[in-house]
């Protein structure tokens, strides 16, 4: 039985766990960063990380497959992550126009 | 080792020195900036991977335009430095945990992992051209994209109201020619 995760890139091959190694640990790293972080900023741009670690995945297995799917998914993917930021940053702003957060926290008005 | 392998290599050591220092960075500034970087080198990735419109999308709106947009903010409210806390502290053993947890569940699944074949009738070289895409998104795919230009003007008119600070476009005009007389 060949190996499918060897995949084709132009003269030689890229082995797909590698590339599936390296979404992995971007990904982590971004989860460490939401989890330890406290600048609500950083959280956010940890969060980006995190999208575009999938993203990694998707395109991955898209060439692995041959198949378009994947990197259509990832275009899609791209526009929610820009929502994310946008509404995000705005929240942001709103809050930092009241007073200055430097702790998310500070931010527990809403908890129950 | 070949040269699409090098280039692998040298992208992806590039890709986590910019995680690290999107995670470890003191200034917010510095860590939108690593992102750039990581974002760059996973674009190149991307190209290899035969995605070359996903690589011009990646780089001209993701690293270009949604990054200048956290420049821009973090610029507009001003340099913020992370003082240590006391409170919240175990944050740092869950967060080693589930790095752990994770790290060992992703290396167990790949020991073990068998890929599906390819579709035979598709060639890579074909695959992810600019007409491939475009005849996808606006053919099988048609419903989705349309949902997400939604979801962007949705998005737009949050992110518009809420930099308002929630007030309506004549209360802003109002109080604007309140502050003119009284000037």
């Amino acid at each position: 039985m060949p190996d499918y995760g060897q995949i084709q890139v132009g003269s030689g091959t890229l082995d797909a766990r590698l590339v599936l190694g390296l979404a992995v640990v971007l990904f982590v790293l971004g989860a460490v960063g939401v989890l330890i972080r406290r600048n609500p900023i950083v959280i956010l741009v940890c969060i980006e990380l995190m999208l575009n670690a999938a993203n990694l995945t998707l395109i991955m297995f898209a060439a692995q497959l041959h198949n378009l799917e994947g990197q259509l998914f990832t275009l899609m993917t791209m526009t929610v992550a820009a929502a994310e930021a946008v509404v995000g940053l705005a929240i942001l702003v709103d809050i930092f126009r009241v007073r200055d957060v430097d702790d998310v926290d500070q931010l527990s008005e809403l908890r129950g | 080792m070949s040269v699409p392998q090098a280039i692998f290599w040298v992208m992806a050591v590039l890709a986590v020195l910019g995680g690290l220092g999107v995670v470890a960075s003191r200034q917010p500034i510095r860590s939108v900036l690593s992102l750039v970087a990581v974002m760059l080198s996973l674009s190149v990735i991307f190209l290899e991977l035969s995605a070359q419109f996903v690589f011009a999308v990646q780089v001209i709106v993701y690293a270009g335009a949604v990054m200048v947009l956290f420049l821009f903010v973090v610029a507009l409210l001003g340099p913020m430095r992370e003082r240590p806390t006391t409170h919240l502290r175990f944050q740092w053993g869950l967060s080693i945990l589930v790095a752990v947890v994770f790290g060992g569940f992703v290396y167990a699944l790949l020991q073990g992992v068998g890929f599906r074949a390819p579709e035979a009738n598709v060639a890579i070289d074909t695959l992810g051209t600019v007409e491939q895409i475009g005849t996808g998104l606006f053919t099988t795919y048609l419903y989705p994209f349309e949902l997400t230009s939604i979801l962007l003007l949705v998005a737009a008119v949050g992110a518009i109201y809420l930099s308002r600070g929630g007030r309506t476009a004549s209360e802003v005009h109002r109080r604007e020619e309140e502050e003119d007389r009284s000037a």
